[in-house]
């Protein structure tokens, strides 16, 4: 499903390589997680697969399905089934979450040639789901994540996962900052939409959240790069020993 | 200089208004109108103009004229603006129930008005009032005018005192059962309208005071209002997007002890705008709650809007909150000139202002002077201004959940008013403005 | 005085404030030196312009230039707009010239300059010999004396007494010595500079200085030299009924650095006096200055009798690429302040930076702030502003911040506070915000409150007087400016803020 291959990336603004050479593929129906220290550029590739601004590509590409990322303008990757669940969500004062979730929702479907919903569908399918996610109704009439707690913001993340229905979600650090509780609850949120045709890239700095989301496949990232890719075990092997000995095995 | 020592250091604003006589253009200008001999305002319309005489028309280099070219307002005459008279009309506030007052070109159209009848309330018009005789807004109107000539001279304002051809007279002893409304209606291509509302709110009193519409090729309205103790106000004025080219209006407020005055405007479009609100908080705890929502397009022309607003703190626990947003594109200028004065004595005043300015595009610009001037020490003021592009990374967000980037900029920009419209109490209204102004932002992206 | 050694010292105040408010006296500058003086006649005009020009034994050019700028100042006005209330000032009712006669031929060096004249600087606590440090700077001897040492340029009423260290400058290729000397030296960079910042048409005050200023220092940092030490003047008003014009030009090269200092009192005295000074700045490619201010001018007794007035044009011109200012300014004295020491950006990503604490007690009256003039892409600048009104005074910040259309992807943040010490003063604050391209940001915030009284209540319990604890508080809410002086200042201009507000509360 989602294949990047040798992926060069700089910032923009400054002479800085953030990714150098990283070569990944997540098939459908997989959960793969990459770990890696702190800088080693994970947030990066997050924010390069979705399209934000101040990056700039200086190699190797990025497909979902085999169609090019990179070119696409944000929405449209979100049209062709890329969701990213932000690390940190941004507040919108004065727009109403149910308002913007229906706008994205719609948007999506039109973009893909897909009727509209009413918005009598719209209420009933969003209520349903809020609720398995123990959003309140009063929490969906808020501004966007505004007056949000941590977790709040987080579960409503995953609330527009499911009401989006994306082919490919990318969760950036979904963890941090997450009671055990509430990781409960996102995790529950997360892996009621694994499917066969639904991959997942989790990001992550610790093991934790992969005892609640379990991943077919772990990556190291260090540097810019993979360095290391295999089962859940190499994540526990992280948790036990850190990252120093994986790091000193890549060189 | 061997002499002397600095002795007095008055404690008083420096005139800021140069007054430079343009006597000609005066003239000329008084020339193009026709000056009603008024009835009850006689008197007051005298004075007015007096004192017009002494303050002259500003000049462009005057300082409080600094960011608005005042000449547009001086000429003689406006331009002619044809519009369409077939074009739907607003349908803001339409489906309230409201005691609705028409004027077209700025003069009262009983014919299509509601009966001038309401529960706690007496109501009137100027024109009609001064044909009458005598009347209980004799000692009001032009009064809290005169007085907001101090410390700047605003000689619009009393322009409008010696020539206004027609307005509302409102007084409110109860708390009338809905809105009074007054809708604006265009007649004539080159129309100069000028209107002078009074609104006199008894010990208590409640009044939603609403206006909307179109009104004439340039425009110069007086708004003045008394709150007695613990009466309150809540006024919205919503202009519509083929309002005035050229359109000038004053608020002047006295507030009362524990009275409050809520005034809210949303200016859309137009060529050279400019309000002035001039609000004296008389007596202890006074609120005032001034907030403008700008939305200004120069891809129609020209696009100069300006809010000036003069607050002056007299009474102790006074609270006074200025909101001004403006959303500006294709070469768009807006202007924020704000003043919290506090006068000695006025102790545990309450002072806050914020201005900000949303740019869309390069060619707009945002010019604005948030003054403080205080003379009382245990007092909280604080005002703030800030210019600035749209929030990339919120922008960013939203087109990352799939929202298409014009839409994404309609959310942004709502969600930037957003703090101008919490000043509008009543949900209904707020609701209704909102949806105004996404139409607005949908039809311009 | 109270012992402090239980004191707990709180955030945002600290030991050395502590003691020095416990240290304070009143204005310490207000004695006079007796010394005979010569005077040019009182009154300006041609004449007097040409004579200023003469004594300074100038060359035509020069004297032609102060010419054409007395032309245009006749024809000029006084400025109103500031928020400032004095009487009339009669220009032709005062000195512009006083030096004193043992001045007239010029000392080879200090060892010749008049001892009465030293004794003057070395009771201010301005070091005119080497071997000495800046006074009151204690603190300082702890620091390594090479890393210390300060040159000092003295001017006493019109001419300038001496310059300290100009040998061991001029080894690293900087000129340091008074205008006078550098007009005579060094006419080609003189020539080049004075009046590019500050046109000799720029305001009544400047214009008048550009006639008459009769001394003054000049700084000359060559390509690439960081200066070996901190440069600075020192300003002493000593004769009555004399204005004070000095002009100071400082050129920064290509990739240079300094940082320079200012300094100045007056005695004690009933009349008025006149200081009308203009300071212009020129920042080339990357190179760096700092101009840091104590003004300690008298500021009229506390019936608001005497006092200077003091109407200065300061302006620094980031003239090329990544150029950098900062002007720091600790404005505690004069009856009336009227300066507004500006940054024009118009190198790309050059950077103005003004950090201010203006001090108005009794019936003092100021009225400063800045200019941040953005021209050039990629600009920076920030302002930050404490002012602080006591007694009867009026304190008003007034500051422009201009983004102009090309100055695209700049930045500005001004920060404004202003606190109240009793209900009879004012705090006034007067910003213009002119933002002419949206890539831009620009952010303004400004607050006015009084001294908290739970800060004041918390210093008391611990054993302060009423002065102390808001002598103490005052300098935490001014610590953001005081930190960005160089440490020869920081720890005057702390006692300084002690010694303004005597008086204040009570």
């Amino acid at each position: 499903m989602l294949k990047i291959n040798d992926l060069h990336v700089k910032l923009e603004e400054e002479d800085k390589q953030i990714l150098k050479g990283l070569t990944l593929e997540v098939p459908a129906g997989e959960v793969h997680a990459i770990m890696g220290p702190n800088g080693s550029g994970k947030s990066t590739l997050s924010y390069v697969l979705s399209g934000r601004d101040g990056y700039e590509v200086t190699g190797g590409d990025a497909t979902l399905d085999g169609a090019s990322l990179l070119e696409m303008e944000p929405e449209d990757r979100a049209a062709a089934g890329l969701f990213l669940a932000f690390q940190y969500p941004v507040e919108i004062p004065g727009v109403g979450n149910m308002t913007f979730l229906r706008t994205a929702v719609n948007a999506q479907r039109k973009a893909r040639g897909e009727a509209e919903l009413s918005s009598g569908d719209f209420l009933k399918i969003v209520r349903a789901k809020a609720a398995e996610l123990q959003i309140s109704p009063e929490m969906l009439k808020r501004p966007v994540n505004v007056g949000f707690s941590g977790g709040e913001k987080k579960r409503n993340e995953i609330l527009q996962m499911a009401m989006l229905e994306p082919r490919m979600c990318i969760l950036d650090e979904t963890d941090s900052g997450l009671d055990v509780d509430a990781m409960r609850l996102v995790s529950d949120g997360v892996n009621a939409l694994r499917s066969p045709d639904r991959s997942f890239l989790v990001i992550t700095h610790y093991q934790r959240l992969l005892n609640h989301i379990q991943p077919d496949v772990v990556h190291i990232m260090s540097n810019g790069r993979i360095i290391k890719s295999g089962g859940p075990e190499l994540a526990l092997q992280v948790e036990e020993n850190g990252y120093g000995d994986l790091l000193a095995e890549a060189g | 200089m061997s002499e002397i020592a600095v002795k007095t250091k008055a404690q008083q604003t420096p005139q800021v208004t140069g007054a430079p006589k343009a006597v000609t253009a005066l003239d000329d200008r008084l020339a193009a109108m026709s000056l009603p001999q008024g009835g009850f305002s006689a008197p007051a319309r005298a004075e007015a103009l007096s004192r017009l005489r002494v303050m002259g028309l500003p000049g462009p280099r005057d300082e409080y004229w600094r960011y608005t070219d005042p000449r547009l307002f001086n000429v003689p005459g406006p331009q002619p603006l044809p519009f369409d008279a077939k074009a739907p009309e607003s349908p803001l506030f339409a489906q309230r129930d409201t005691l609705t007052l028409v004027f077209v070109d700025g003069a009262f159209d009983a014919s299509s008005s509601d009966e001038l009848a309401l529960e706690g309330i007496e109501i009137t018009t100027l024109a009609h009032a001064d044909a009458a005789g005598d009347h209980w807004a004799a000692g009001l109107y032009g009064a809290l005018e005169a007085a907001g000539q101090q410390p700047v001279k605003r000689p619009f304002a009393a322009l409008n005192s010696a020539a206004a051809a027609d307005g509302v007279l409102i007084r409110v002893t109860g708390t009338p059962s809905k809105p009074v409304h007054v809708l604006h209606r265009r007649a004539a291509d080159a129309a100069d309208a000028v209107w002078h509302h009074v609104i006199r709110l008894e010990e208590g009193a409640e009044l939603t005071f609403l206006e909307s519409g179109m009104v004439g090729a340039r425009s110069n309205a007086v708004i003045e209002v008394d709150l007695a103790q613990g009466a309150k106000l809540h006024h919205i004025t919503a202009k519509r997007a083929i309002d005035p080219k050229v359109g000038l209006s004053h608020l002047f407020a006295r507030v009362a002890e524990g009275a409050v005055l809520k005034s809210f405007s949303l200016a859309v479009n137009g060529t050279h705008m400019r309000h002035e609100a001039v609000i004296d908080m008389a007596g202890d705890d006074a609120v005032a709650h001034v907030a403008a929502a700008v939305l200004g397009d120069g891809a129609t022309g020209r696009f100069h809007h300006d809010d000036t607003v003069f607050i002056t703190h007299g009474a102790e626990r006074g609270e006074s909150r200025q909101v001004f947003k403006k959303v500006l594109k294709n070469g768009a200028t807006g202007v924020f000139q704000g003043k919290i004065l506090v006068k000695q004595g006025a102790q545990k005043t309450d002072g806050y202002q914020i201005s900000q300015a949303l740019l869309l595009d390069e060619a707009s610009q945002f010019l604005a002077k948030p003054e403080l001037e205080i003379y009382a020490d245990d007092v909280k003021c604080s005002h703030g201004s800030t210019t600035g592009a749209i929030d990339e990374h919120a922008l960013f967000y939203l087109r990352s959940r799939g929202v298409p980037m014009d839409r994404a900029i309609v959310f942004l920009v709502l969600s930037f008013l957003a703090d101008a419209l919490e000043e509008v109490e009543d949900e209904g209204l707020r609701a209704e403005i909102n949806e105004r102004l996404e139409e607005w932002l949908t039809s311009h992206a | 005085m109270t012992a402090t050694t239980d004191l707990d010292v709180r955030e945002g105040v600290d030991r050395e404030t502590v003691e020095a408010v416990q240290n304070m006296g009143s204005y310490k500058y207000g004695w006079d030196t007796e010394i005979e003086m010569e005077y040019a006649p009182k009154g300006v005009n041609e004449d007097i312009v040409r004579l200023i020009s003469k004594k300074n034994n100038e060359p035509e050019w020069m004297t032609e230039w102060r010419l054409e700028a007395y032309r245009r100042w006749v024809t000029m006005t006084e400025p109103k707009w500031a928020m400032l209330n004095y009487p009339e000032i009669d220009y032709q009712d005062l000195y512009y010239y006083a030096r004193p006669k043992s001045m007239e031929e010029k000392p080879k060096s200090l060892d010749e300059v008049d001892p009465k004249l030293l004794a003057t600087y070395e009771k201010l606590g301005i070091p005119l010999r080497e071997q000495m440090i800046l006074a009151g700077v204690e603190g300082a001897e702890a620091a390594p004396a090479e890393g210390r040492r300060v040159a000092v340029d003295a001017v006493f009423d019109s001419v300038s007494v001496g310059t300290t260290f100009k040998d061991e400058l001029a080894k690293a290729g900087v000129i340091f010595c008074s205008i006078s000397e550098a007009i005579r030296e060094h006419p080609e960079l003189v020539k080049k500079y004075l009046g590019s910042v500050v046109p000799q048409s720029d305001n009544y005050f400047a214009t008048l200085n550009s006639a008459v200023f009769s001394d003054g220092s000049f700084v000359y940092i060559p390509e690439g030299v960081r200066c070996p030490m901190e440069l600075s003047t020192y300003f002493r008003i000593n004769a009555e009924n004399t204005g004070q014009f000095e002009r100071t030009l400082i050129i920064a090269d290509k990739g240079s650095y300094v940082s320079y200092l200012e300094g100045c009192t007056a005695p004690k005295r009933d009349t008025n006096q006149l200081h009308a000074a203009v300071v212009e700045i020129v920042i080339l490619e990357d190179a760096e200055v700092k101009y840091s201010t104590v003004q300690n001018w008298f500021p009229g007794d506390e019936d608001g009798k005497g006092g200077i007035y003091n109407f200065v044009t300061k302006r620094a011109d980031c003239r090329e690429a990544r150029a950098k200012v900062m002007w720091t300014q600790v404005e505690t004295g004069s009856a009336i302040t009227w300066k507004y020491p500006s940054c024009i950006l118009r190198g790309e990503e050059s950077q103005g930076e003004f950090y201010s604490i203006a001090i108005a007690n009794n019936w003092q009256q100021a009225d400063t702030g800045t200019k941040m003039i953005h021209l050039g892409k990629n600009t920076r600048s920030r302002i930050v502003s404490k002012g602080i009104s006591a007694g009867q005074a009026q304190n008003t910040y007034r500051g422009l911040v201009t983004m102009h259309p090309r100055a695209t992807n700049s930045r500005n943040y001004t920060q404004c506070d202003s606190l109240l010490i009793g209900d009879k003063c004012g705090a006034h604050t007067v910003p213009y915000i002119e933002v002419k391209n949206s890539s831009s940001r620009v952010e303004h915030e400004a607050t006015t409150s009084k001294v908290d009284d739970d800060q004041l209540f918390y210093c008391r319990s611990r054993g302060m007087d009423e002065e102390e604890a808001v002598a103490l508080v005052v300098n935490g809410f001014c610590r953001e400016v005081l930190q960005a002086l160089p440490m020869e200042f920081a720890m005057e201009a702390q006692s300084l803020v002690a010694i303004s507000l005597e008086g204040s509360v009570g």
